[in-house]
């Protein structure tokens, strides 16, 4: 029952701000209220037991990837252009399209018979790290993979800063200097 | 009354649709991310309240996967909001509409 509380106010605030980004003008308010529906999902994460994943999600999604992006809204000063449309003319086809897709997708969802087990197990701290790092010939393997993520993390930090620097010298990003 | 697992999908399934009209449907390039993000959480969401309908063993590789795919969107946050600012350097404009150099 209190579980079912709990999951409903952490929902609303989910969904609010998930529409809160849909109608927000500024590119800011729609980045604030983003953190907040990230927060209540990572506490959604610790009602269902995966507490882990809920801090990874506070950590890197509220903490990181938010605060790149409010950085990069800010330092681009996003609202300069605010003459641009919220929405255009694809919308009105779009808006229908995505809902009909949802209602299908829920009917199918609804009618699937699903219940939660009781012998599931709580993704710990103590878990998660067995699993991830099990380097046992008969494992899961997925060391492997967290090796690979850390080559792309890297070679997608290395492709950000080399896309986002200003070209050194160059006329071009001079004059823009000093408009 | 109790939470039950078709809850936690319904509600990853609404976020999910919010994600993909705010993707598609707005024009300025920050909300089309953002919209990204949303949908990716929402999958996140779906994987992690199927995990746990499993029993003991099974429902490991569910909350082993949302790691991974968090991961995998701080790497596309990354590099797309550093296209985000080489193009509006060029363009000076924040509408997805604009950026159609490579169209054709």
């Amino acid at each position: 029952m209190l579980a079912l509380i709990y999951f409903i106010i952490l929902g609303i605030l989910a969904v609010g701000s998930a529409l809160c980004v849909l109608l927000s003008r500024h590119p800011l308010y729609g980045a604030l209220s983003l953190v907040l529906s990230m927060l209540s999902l990572a506490g959604i994460y610790g009602l269902l037991g995966s507490p882990f994943i809920g801090v990874v999600q506070v950590m890197v999604y509220a903490g990181a990837i938010m605060m790149l992006l409010t950085f990069v809204i800010m330092v681009l000063n996003g609202a300069r252009d605010s003459k641009t449309p919220m929405f255009d003319g694809v919308s009105l086809f779009v808006i229908p399209g995505v809902i009909v897709l949802a209602a299908l997708v829920g009917f199918v969802l609804v009618r699937t018979p699903m219940a939660f087990d009781e012998t599931t197990l709580r993704g710990s701290v103590a878990l998660t790290s067995r699993t991830l790092f099990d380097v046992a010939q008969t494992g899961p393997g997925y060391f492997v993979l967290f090796e690979i993520l850390g080559l792309l993390l890297l070679s997608s930090m290395a492709a950000a800063v080399l896309l986002a620097k200003k070209r050194l010298g160059s006329v071009d990003s001079d004059d823009k200097e000093e408009k | 009354m109790a939470l039950e697992a078709i809850y936690v999908q319904v509600l990853a399934l609404i976020l999910f649709s919010i994600g993909l009209i705010v993707a598609i449907a707005r024009r300025n390039v920050f909300f089309v991310l953002m919209g990204v993000e949303i949908a990716l959480n929402a999958v996140n969401l779906s994987f992690v309240g199927f995990a746990k309908t499993l029993p003991a063993d099974l429902s490991v590789a569910g909350q082993i996967v949302p790691l991974f795919s968090i991961a995998i969107a701080a790497a596309e946050a990354c590099v797309g909001l550093a296209m985000v600012i080489l193009i509006f350097r060029n363009r000076e404009s924040v509408d997805a509409d604009t950026y159609s150099n490579m169209k054709g």
